[in-house]
């Protein structure tokens, strides 16, 4: 009857802390190392946070291409959700690149690539964070 | 480069940019210890750039 009870007793506090695990993994993909912050693990929210961000810099000033809701074919939308990746810097992404891509030279071709693998890696860091806050080894 | 900055990137330069910003990375996320960390980056920055000049060679006879 005891272990019984104790059963019955653990799901709220695991649910309160996978919970806290989803907040933490879910502020990590809105801004870059904010989950690593939460975390207090500095060095690693620091480096996801500039490297982040300057992927998505660089990637805007070469003029490649930030992808949006409206695309047209299966790259434009893998495109779309790997920018939406880097969370709110793809708003800064969209509000830098007023003059819009170029992606006739190989600079905004590779820009492209930049603003793509800023926001998977964005998301692997999120990912990594919410791994963290569950206790797993990190 | 769209504000103002004015330099242009070529190939090999973004490539090793792009190395090097995810190996810190991967570094930092992977490693805890700072040395471990900066080994890990090395590693993995030689080998980006190993891997993608050998593609590049790779590629080499059928690009004309």
């Amino acid at each position: 009857m005891a272990d019984e009870t104790a059963t019955l007793a653990a799901p709220p506090q695991d649910s309160r802390s996978e919970t806290i695990a989803f907040v933490i993994g879910a502020a990590g993909w809105l801004v870059p190392g904010l989950g690593h912050v939460l975390m207090k693990m500095w060095g690693r929210a620091a480096a996801c946070f500039l490297t982040v961000g300057i992927l998505v810099i660089l990637g805007t000033a070469m003029r490649g291409n930030v992808f949006s809701s409206s695309g047209s074919d299966a790259f434009d939308s893998l495109g779309y959700l790997a920018d939406l990746g880097t969370g709110t810097f793809y708003f800064v992404a969209r509000s830098l690149e007023t003059k819009g891509p170029d992606v006739s030279h190989a600079g905004g071709d590779y820009g492209t690539r930049f603003l793509a693998a800023a926001g998977v890696l964005n998301l692997l860091a999120a990912l990594h964070a919410y791994e963290a806050a569950r206790g797993r080894k990190a | 480069m769209n504000f103002g900055i004015g330099f242009k990137l070529s190939h090999l330069q973004s490539m090793m940019l792009f190395a090097l910003l995810i190996s810190i990375a991967f570094g930092f996320l992977s490693r805890r210890r700072p040395i471990d960390r900066v080994k890990y980056i090395v590693w993995s920055l030689f080998l980006f750039l190993l891997i993608g000049v050998g593609i590049g060679w790779a590629m080499y006879p059928f690009s004309r």
